[in-house]
């Protein structure tokens, strides 16, 4: 698991987050939610370096985290930013190919393993057809997949997403969802920030509410709404709608 | 990558390099006074060092297309570097002030050690080194804005401009080199203050060829790069240590030919895309090209007067890229 301890975090040399405990599940699909401006992003970027921890402990697996190498952290936590004003004019594969980036020497050169992780991901993604395309001229859709391809191909154990259905049509946020859905069957562990409540509610095994750059609320979905915590933070009230496959939740 | 753009980029590189060799072998033969094919073979065959075309061959053309191959090399791959590293399309060893960093160093040097080639080259690698130094930092605390890097570069660039004229007024003997120096020309160059140039542009050029797939991921922006393994900030100090080596190095024998740093990762990314592992050398070879056929045109043109290198360059080099960069049209021209 993923552990913050007692973590105060600082953008520049402004304070943003103070303090702040809370616990990944390993194996789960655990999201953030709340409000514009509750710290979410903040708190997701002490994992890529862009936010600056002042004080407390990051802990991945009992090792503390922001002491290890780079090389290894990318080995073992891989992070999927905000969507990207502007693509890479690079092909789909060799952007794929930078997910091995931590597994190569001096030279760079891919070794067939690293082959294999890169075609592994691009199957997974099913981006295959794409791969000698370059990643600015694809839809939105496509790039994100070719972005989690690169991700995958990292073969971290935790993966962090930023807004990973952001601006995304509904049929491309549909393919992210099941993407992600099955990625834990694979041991895969999610830490995601998602704005979209109803994919939220749908997709999580646990719901970590932000508010005011403090942690107000944590648990299963049916918790979080037991405890009315959802519709304090968002104030609003929410309708289940049972369906034989799936529960679809309305947001009023 | 895989096999068919391997062969791919080895055709575009094969096809450069016929083209830089064709452009050598012109400017070999071409000038105020023009050697014919054969008295070139017959000179290079018979190992003539002493009549009169051989020593124009030997003295004057070699070190002169040698040099040009340099320069179009040095500035064409620091361009891509240094646009890679400030993520700025808008970068280029002029616009950021790294040229005339070197250039007023320079022009120290040749005001308090006239004769000494290795202070120059020393001097032009630290004033470039020490401007882009100081570009980065502001660039820190600017937050990256793209357009405070540009303006704090011109602004570094006319102040250290103003420097350069004041040495000229104070000492007049420096004047007459200086004029060529400050537009950018090869006329002049001996094979002797070649060398402490060439090795360290040949150095850069493989360093930066080793380190091209670094710079891909740092082009990917911090968060990226940083997650995937890539201690950014000490890529950044290496990227900008090298390029400002190869582009003050250019100073310190071709003055400032800066232009050609702008426009050439631009041409190369719009035909050959942004993989730097071929932006690099293709950048490196098309700098060459544009260099040599600037310089030729200008030997040429007027024979047997010449126009510096920088005046051709910045005449043609300037409409043309303002034709690619209409013909682009709403593609954007990104970094």
């Amino acid at each position: 698991m993923l552990k913050f301890q007692n973590v105060d975090v600082s953008i520049g040399k402004t304070p943003i987050l103070h303090d702040l405990s809370v616990t990944f599940d390993k194996g789960k699909i655990n999201t953030i939610i709340g409000p514009n401006g509750s710290g979410k992003t903040t708190l997701l970027q002490t994992l890529n370096g862009l936010s600056h921890v002042t004080g407390g402990n990051i802990l991945l697996e009992g090792d503390s985290f922001l002491k290890m190498p780079l090389r290894e952290r990318a080995k073992r936590l891989s992070f999927m930013p905000q969507f990207r004003d502007s693509a890479p004019n690079i092909s789909v594969y060799s952007l794929v190919e930078h997910g091995r980036f931590a597994y190569m020497g001096f030279s760079r050169k891919m070794s067939d393993e690293d082959k294999q992780a890169v075609q592994k991901a691009l199957e997974y993604t099913d981006i295959l057809d794409y791969k000698n395309r370059m990643v600015s001229e694809l839809s939105g859709g496509l790039q994100q997949r070719v972005y989690l391809a690169m991700q995958l191909a990292q073969g971290s154990d935790y993966m962090v997403m930023d807004e990973p259905m952001n601006y995304l049509d509904y049929p491309s946020q549909r393919e992210m969802f099941d993407l992600i859905r099955n990625l834990v069957g694979q041991g895969k562990t999610i830490i995601m920030v998602l704005h979209d409540l109803n994919y939220a509610l749908r997709i999580s095994d646990r719901i970590i509410v932000m508010k005011d750059r403090t942690i107000v609320g944590e648990g299963t979905p049916e918790e979080c709404l037991g405890s009315q915590i959802l519709q304090n933070v968002f104030q609003c009230e929410v309708d289940v709608i049972n369906r034989s496959d799936s529960k679809q939740y309305f947001f009023i | 990558m895989n096999n068919s753009s391997v062969n791919k980029t080895g055709f575009i590189i094969g096809l450069l390099v016929l083209g830089m060799l064709f452009l050598m072998m012109l400017g070999l033969v071409f000038g105020s006074v023009n050697i014919s094919a054969k008295d070139l073979i017959q000179i290079i065959a018979q190992r003539d060092k002493t009549s009169k075309y051989a020593v124009i061959l030997w003295n004057i053309r070699l070190p002169r297309v040698l040099a040009g191959v340099l320069a179009g090399c040095g500035l064409g791959c620091a361009g891509v570097l240094l646009q890679g590293v400030l993520n700025n399309s808008l970068a280029s060893p002029n616009t950021i002030g790294v040229n005339s960093g070197a250039g007023f160093f320079v022009m120290l040097s040749m005001l308090l050690l006239p004769q000494n080639l290795f202070a120059k080259s020393l001097m032009a690698f630290i004033g470039a080194f020490v401007t882009s130094v100081l570009i980065l930092v502001l660039a820190y605390f600017a937050e990256k804005s793209r357009i405070t890097i540009v303006l704090a570069g011109i602004t570094i660039s006319s102040f250290l401009s103003a420097g350069m004229n004041l040495m000229k007024i104070i000492d007049t003997d420096i004047t007459i080199n200086s004029t060529q120096f400050l537009i950018g020309s090869m006329a002049g160059v001996t094979m002797k203050s070649l060398y402490y140039p060439a090795v360290g542009i040949i150095l850069g050029i493989a360093l930066s060829i080793v380190l091209s797939k670094a710079l891909n991921i740092l082009a990917l922006g911090d968060g990226v790069a940083s997650s995937l393994g890539l201690r950014v900030n000490l890529y950044r100090v290496i990227f900008l240590l090298i390029s400002s080596m190869m582009a003050g190095l250019v100073v310190s024998f071709a003055g400032l030919i800066g232009f050609v740093g702008l426009i050439v990762p631009h041409i190369c990314r719009y035909l050959f895309g942004h993989d730097s592992r071929l932006l690099i050398p293709t950048s490196c070879l098309m700098g060459a090209i544009l260099v040599l056929l600037s310089d030729l045109i200008g030997r040429v043109l007027f024979a047997p007067f010449e126009l510096p290198v920088g005046i051709i360059l910045s005449l043609a080099g300037g409409p043309f890229f303002l034709y690619l960069l209409m013909k682009k049209g709403g593609r954007r021209v990104n970094a």
